[in-house]
């Protein structure tokens, strides 16, 4: 379930690498998502209560159709180009988390039943959002219906996560979305969370860009992977006692996880006896992804008006008004996304302008375009100027 | 510190009213040569550039470049408050948060002091290149703001297409689809009143009226209006302001599926 704490560890560390956009402003960009991780949320969240689902005629549940279908009717209609990517065979070490998942919903499956035979109504809902589960019929129900919508499906050869970073890395997509922050891990160039939150909620959608992480960081990309692995991730325990902000400091001064092991004093922490941090960072670096030759074709196509009705209405007892509106919806839609941006066009420049309001502090110093500034640099700047803690502007101008 | 005086204070105000809803917060950029914006919408598909000129101001003094970031509604508001005759003075000290303006009547028996507060402004300057467009359109604003108009009521934008024959303007929509043609005329009373059209090459593009609609607010400001086209390019609208400078819109185009497959 992502990277522990690295939300915070860079709401803190590397501010300016997150920034808030409107949802209305992906118009015309290219998005990737991971599916399982959607699919799997459908089912908890939409018309459950308690063991009850949304079911066709015929009670099989309908909850992620439900869910894919608005979801992605939303996006289509902001002009934005989605492509789900499907998980595949889970690398091996996943297997272990997978295992404890599993474990964890069995045991969750018998609270369950014991729960509903003592009519415990709050244990219920608890348990049942834990037994969920995503089968295979889910995940071909789900790419039908994309299919039948005209959004491109990828099935991933491993991770969907390491996929859709991919298709980001190579320029496919603009920007991968999901609540996952191992997004980044991957190296996923931007990174959007909350893209697909309901409108209601009014949450901001929020844009991390790889290389201002880095930057702020300072770290190199590698190093970056050692610090998620540090903090906690999917592969691999943590070394108990170590959390995101220890993991930062201990890789600013040691470099890299080896050389961590070698400094660590021992026996204030315990490091799990099987650790395959080796094998996590291989993941992390070198995941099973198509190689960039081979990478699908995306290809955003009309709808398929009478399938979708035939699929959704016929087979799934949805409301014909409802799907029939949905698809002028995405008929409309069309001419959103053919919209261009100025940035196709122009590119960023420097004004020679200086604020005349804004004061500038020293540690913006810190995200200057060196990826390698050590400490020692910036001392150096503050004991020469760190009395005003302001450069005048004239200095500013050349940067 | 910073003072700028302007006569015609009018123009400031139709400069306000012309970008007002096209940009919300924005960067005012003062240097010894002008007073400049650049600004794009929230969805960065159309771009404003301001210039005015130091020597349209009766009094300019700007020692060094600064720039004021400025909410344009507030801003508006203030302006609003000024008469169309009046002088209005833009100041500004170093360091300061706040900028003021001062109206002052033609006859110098009222003197309004508005201060404003200003606005750290995250904004992307954007670099543009000086470019050869392949077709040049000179015709009266009223007249490209009258087409605007009334295509939008029927489709939500507008191929511009030029030719040897002219400037053709089409939509299309729910209810039907339009067709405006201008052709180039330059036999008319008064130079303001021609239509003028250079073209290197024929050029056929796709915008959204939304935008051009909200371009041709600033035609108070010109009796002309010049629309360069390239089909490499966002189409150019400028208003010229006289003997002071410009205002120019920059929109990017919409841009067929197939094309857009980088």
């Amino acid at each position: 379930m992502g990277i522990k704490g690295l939300t915070k560890l860079l709401a803190d560390n590397a501010p300016s690498c997150m920034k808030e956009q409107k949802f209305e402003s992906y118009f015309n960009r290219k998005i990737a998502i991971d599916a399982s991780m959607s699919i799997y949320q459908f089912l908890i969240v939409v018309g459950r209560t308690g063991t009850e689902m949304l079911t066709n005629e015929a009670g099989e549940v309908t909850s992620h159709l439900q869910g894919m279908f608005s979801r992605t009717i939303r996006l289509l209609e902001a002009g934005i180009k989605p492509v789900y990517v499907f998980d595949g065979q889970p690398p091996d070490l996943k297997k272990q988390e997978l295992a404890k998942r599993y474990a964890k919903r069995a045991d969750a499956t018998e609270d369950l039943t014991d729960a509903i035979a003592k009519g415990d109504k709050e244990s219920i809902e608890k348990f049942s959002k834990r037994t969920v589960k995503v089968t295979k019929q889910h995940n071909d129900d789900c790419k039908k219906l994309l299919g039948l919508m005209g959004v491109p499906v990828v099935e991933a050869p491993s991770e969907a996560e390491a996929q859709c970073a991919a298709l980001c890395k190579s320029g496919k997509v603009y920007a991968v979305a999901s609540e996952d922050m191992d997004s980044l891990t991957f190296g996923a160039s931007k990174f959007l969370r909350h893209l697909m939150d309901p409108s209601s909620k009014k949450i901001p959608v929020m844009e991390f860009e790889m290389s201002k992480v880095l930057e702020e960081l300072n770290l190199t990309m590698d190093q970056f992977i050692d610090l998620c692995i540090l903090s906690g991730c999917d592969y691999c325990e943590s070394i108990k006692g170590i959390g995101g902000l220890t993991a930062l400091k201990l890789i600013r001064q040691h470099g890299s996880i080896e050389n961590i092991l070698e400094n660590l004093n021992k026996e204030r922490y315990q490091i799990p006896d099987e650790w395959p941090y080796q094998e996590a960072r291989r993941l992390f670096k070198e995941p099973e992804v198509y190689p960039g030759n081979e990478e699908p074709e995306l290809k955003w196509n009309p709808p398929d008006e009478e399938g979708l009705v035939n699929f959704l209405v016929k087979e799934n007892g949805f409301n014909v008004d409802r799907v029939t509106k949905a698809i002028e919806k995405i008929k409309a839609a069309k001419s959103k996304s053919s919209q261009g941006r100025l940035e196709a066009f122009f590119k960023p420049a420097a004004t020679g302008s200086v604020p005349i309001k804004r004061k500038i502090f020293i540690p913006i110093a810190m995200t200057s375009h060196q990826p390698n500034l050590k400490y020692s640099n910036v001392e150096s700047i503050e004991e020469n100027d760190g009395k005003t803690n302001r450069i005048e502007p004239s200095t500013i101008i050349c940067l | 510190m910073l003072e700028l005086r302007l006569v015609q204070g009018s123009l400031l105000k139709k400069v306000l009213d012309s970008i007002k809803d096209l940009v919300t917060d924005a960067n005012f950029d003062c240097s010894a040569t002008g007073f400049s914006l650049q600004a794009m919408d929230s969805s960065h598909v159309a771009l404003v550039a301001l210039l005015l000129r130091a020597e349209g101001f009766e009094h300019y003094r700007c020692d060094r470049n600064l720039s004021m970031g400025m909410n344009l509604g507030n801003m508006a508001k203030m302006l609003k408050c000024a008469g169309n005759d009046d002088i209005i003075t833009i100041k500004a000290d170093d360091g300061s948060d706040t900028v003021t303006f001062m109206f002052e009547s033609p006859n110098q028996d009222k003197i309004a002091d508005f201060e404003m507060k200003l606005m750290d402004i995250d904004s992307e300057h954007l670099g543009i290149p000086e470019a050869e467009y392949d077709a040049i359109v000179r015709m009266p604003s009223s007249e490209f703001a009258r087409i605007c108009r009334d295509l939008s009521s029927i489709g939500d934008t507008v191929v511009i297409s030029v030719t040897k024959e002219g400037v053709k303007f089409s939509t299309r929509g729910d209810i039907g689809a339009a067709n405006i043609v201008c052709r180039q005329n330059t036999t008319v009373d008064k130079p303001e009143e021609a239509t003028v059209i250079e073209m290197n090459k024929p050029v056929n593009l796709t915008f959204a009226l939304r935008y051009m609609n909200s371009f041709t607010k600033a035609t108070p400001l010109s009796n002309t209006v010049t629309i360069s086209l390239s089909s490499e390019l966002p189409v150019v609208v400028e208003y010229k302001i006289a003997e002071m400078g410009y205002i120019r819109f920059y929109l990017a185009p919409k841009i067929e599926e197939d094309e857009n497959e980088s």
